[in-house]
């Protein structure tokens, strides 16, 4: 029996990584939470920090562990480089077992490469580009892609007689998902997408965009714009005079986009799976303790957060004690029929959720429900 | 037939150039008597357009109260912003610090931690969203002119920065405080064996530039109905390329060039892609730089 020297170091390597989890059963278990909180999109970090404090409180509360679950948050400033700081920082820690993030797709798919390496279930409230979840089987997310949202708009827009539509999106990953599913939906179902462009996020003046739309005369607009651009777009669309119905994502869905543009948003169509004024109860509560904590409705990336962080903690109750990585993603992969205030989530064989999408419009400053 | 389309670009072109314009003339009276880049010009025009906004939501007082109280707020800016990030660096008077390129090019890291330090506050303080503006404040009520719409903040804007330009002018070429302007930007250590006071000099300097970055900023965050911390950042980039290619100390050189950056975009999203038009400005950038080092109205004429 040869026992070298080199096995020895190998067990006694190995060996502390095993008991993670089990061995420091009064310890809090942690869950990482990468999101911009400075920067030019830490509004929406904010929200989801918000969002986020309001589910943890709760659980914490509610006593379904016997050891309390903490949130740690990074703020990656929507910066890839920052962001896959921040994963190797998450994955050096022992006690995270999960982390949530990031916002934007092209900063947790940065990030997820190294989640990937190291085995770390990283779930996204709103990471939406398609090929995300592809990257291996530790992405999860919790938000319907253009995939989903692209055709279901653009059957929506020829199904209401508007088949000459001019389509424009954020110069993103995202805003490319945005405009391929649609057009290629809209072209299938034989309508026609008489222009395409891209802008830079954060473009204060869209006006040579609009005359240059207006030139190629569509019959709507498809868009794929954040609230405070379309905002801005929807504003000086109403200057030059120039009316022809609006489509856009969910990512437009946003009550400060009525705040910034008033009575120029009225009109705006979109997608949407989160509607603040349900009925349902969990949406109530959740609704009720937002207005508490911000003082105004909560849109729907918000309600995705939530979600993202009841699905992630409803994962850690499914394993504890034998609570792991591995254990994490296995039980993310096994969501079924989860109650989230964005509608009943399951997430399928390719980790995408599977969600109702709903129809809004706004009118009279509100976004009201339509049956189209 | 003339196309009515490109009237109406070249109106929406020619009021960016304008906005560029405004940003543009303060930035280069500022680096005409120090020969550095205030980086913190962008942040002055962002506090300015924060000023105007507690202003309105506080007091609600008319438009041109509200202007004129960003004006003095931008010029006591102007003041602390020297105080803080430039005098220091002057505190040695002998003939070699004051020479010294390194204690003068010390302030472009200064400007920079200033600038910084104040947008990153106003987040903190405001959050990095969009604020919201009450509707009657907003300058943008179009106005059809035949075939091609502008609003009324377009005018607004052009008068007000015809005005500033005009009112330099007079003040740089027929003023005692001009002249010592003039002075100590053709040649400090010369103002100052002359007898001029160049620290109040400078001081008046930064008061006035920062007093038209402030201006500009609540003139444009009405215009647009959006104010929010990074909001100084292009304009800063833009105003920054128009001094460039307008020879670094030239005013009307810099309102030329901020004029000719806001036609070319706007023409631009015509011919190619509108997230490139972005790039005409540092495209021209580019082509100054290596073919006009010394601007396109740089060469051969008196500083300011």
């Amino acid at each position: 029996m040869t026992v070298t020297r080199r096995t020895l170091v190998g067990i006694a390597l190995v060996a502390p990584l095993s008991f993670v989890g089990t061995a420091f059963a009064a310890d809090p278990i942690k869950i990482g939470y990468q999101l911009p909180l400075t920067g030019n999109t830490a509004q929406y970090g904010q929200d989801f920090k918000t969002a986020a404090e309001i589910a943890l409180d709760r659980f914490n509360a509610s006593g379904k562990l016997p050891v309390k679950v903490e949130i740690v948050y990074e703020d990656s400033r929507s910066d890839a480089k920052e962001g896959v700081a921040i994963a190797r920082k998450f994955v050096d820690d022992e006690k995270i077992v999960g982390v949530l993030g990031d916002f934007t797709s092209g900063v947790s798919m940065a990030a997820a490469q190294v989640y990937k390496e190291a085995g770390m279930p990283q779930l996204s409230q709103t990471a939406s580009h398609p090929d995300y979840a592809k990257i291996s089987e530790w992405q999860f997310r919790n938000i319907t892609t253009q995939a989903g949202e692209g055709p279901y708009n653009a059957d929506w827009m020829v199904s209401k007689g508007l088949k000459k539509v001019a389509v424009i999106a954020e110069q993103t990953d995202w805003g490319q998902s945005v405009t391929k599913y649609f057009s290629d939906e809209l072209t299938a179902k034989g309508g026609t997408v008489v222009m395409t462009e891209y802008f830079n996020r954060g473009t204060p003046d869209f006006r040579s965009l609009l005359a240059k739309i207006e030139r190629a005369k569509p019959d709507a607009i498809y868009t794929g714009f954040f609230y405070e651009d379309g905002a801005n777009f929807l504003k000086q669309m109403k200057q030059l005079g120039y009316a022809v119905p609006v489509f856009s994502t969910s990512a437009a869905h946003n009550q400060k986009l009525i705040e910034l543009a008033g009575p120029d948003a009225e009109g705006l169509s979109l997608t949407t799976n989160f509607l603040p004024n349900s009925p349902k109860p969990e949406v109530k509560s959740f609704v009720e303790a937002w207005v508490k904590a911000r003082g105004a409705e909560p849109g729907q990336f918000p309600a995705q957060a939530f979600d993202a962080v009841n699905i992630m903690l409803d994962a850690i109750v499914k394993t504890y004690p034998k609570t792991t990585r591995a254990s994490v993603r296995d039980a993310l992969a096994a969501t079924k029929d989860f109650p989230g205030v964005t509608g009943v989530t399951t997430f399928g064989p390719d980790r995408e959720p599977v969600k109702q999408l709903s129809k809004v419009r706004v009118v009279g400053g509100v976004f009201s429900p339509v049956a189209e | 037939m003339f196309d009515p389309y490109y009237l109406q670009q070249l109106a929406i072109g020619l009021s960016q150039g304008v906005i560029y314009a405004l940003m543009a003339i303060g930035f280069t009276l500022i680096f005409g008597v120090l020969n550095v880049v205030n980086f913190a010009h962008g942040e002055v025009y962002t506090v300015g357009a924060f000023a105007g906004l507690l202003l309105i939501t506080a007091f609600a007082p008319p438009f041109l109260v509200v202007l004129f109280v960003v004006l003095a707020v931008g010029a006591a800016l102007g003041f602390g912003l020297e105080r803080i990030a430039f005098k220091p660096f002057r505190r040695f008077s002998d003939e070699a610090s004051l020479k010294s390129r390194a204690m003068r090019e010390s302030t472009l890291m200064s400007s920079l931690a200033v600038s910084i330090v104040a947008r990153e506050g106003l987040e903190i303080a405001f959050g990095s969203q969009m604020q919201t503006l009450p509707f009657e404040y907003l300058i943008n009520k179009p106005i059809a002119i035949g075939p091609v719409t502008i609003v009324t903040g377009d005018v607004i804007i052009f008068v007000v920065a015809a005005l500033m330009l005009g009112g330099l002018q007079y003040l740089l070429t027929k003023t005692r405080v001009g002249l010592s302007i003039r002075a100590v930007s053709a040649n400090p250590l010369g103002a100052k064996y002359v007898g001029i006071d160049t620290d109040r000099t400078i001081v008046t300097t930064f008061a006035i530039g920062s007093m038209m970055g402030a201006g500009a900023g609540i003139l444009v965050g009405l215009y647009y109905g959006a104010i929010f911390p990074a909001m100084g950042f292009v304009p800063g980039i833009k105003a920054f390329v128009a001094m460039v290619m307008g020879g670094l100390s030239s005013i009307p050189g810099a309102v030329i060039c901020a004029l000719l950056l806001g036609l070319s975009e706007g023409l631009a999203t015509t011919f190619i892609s509108s997230n490139w038009a972005d790039m005409v400005a540092y495209g021209f950038l580019i082509v100054t730089l290596i073919f006009f080092p010394q601007g396109l109205f740089g060469a051969g004429r008196e500083r300011v």
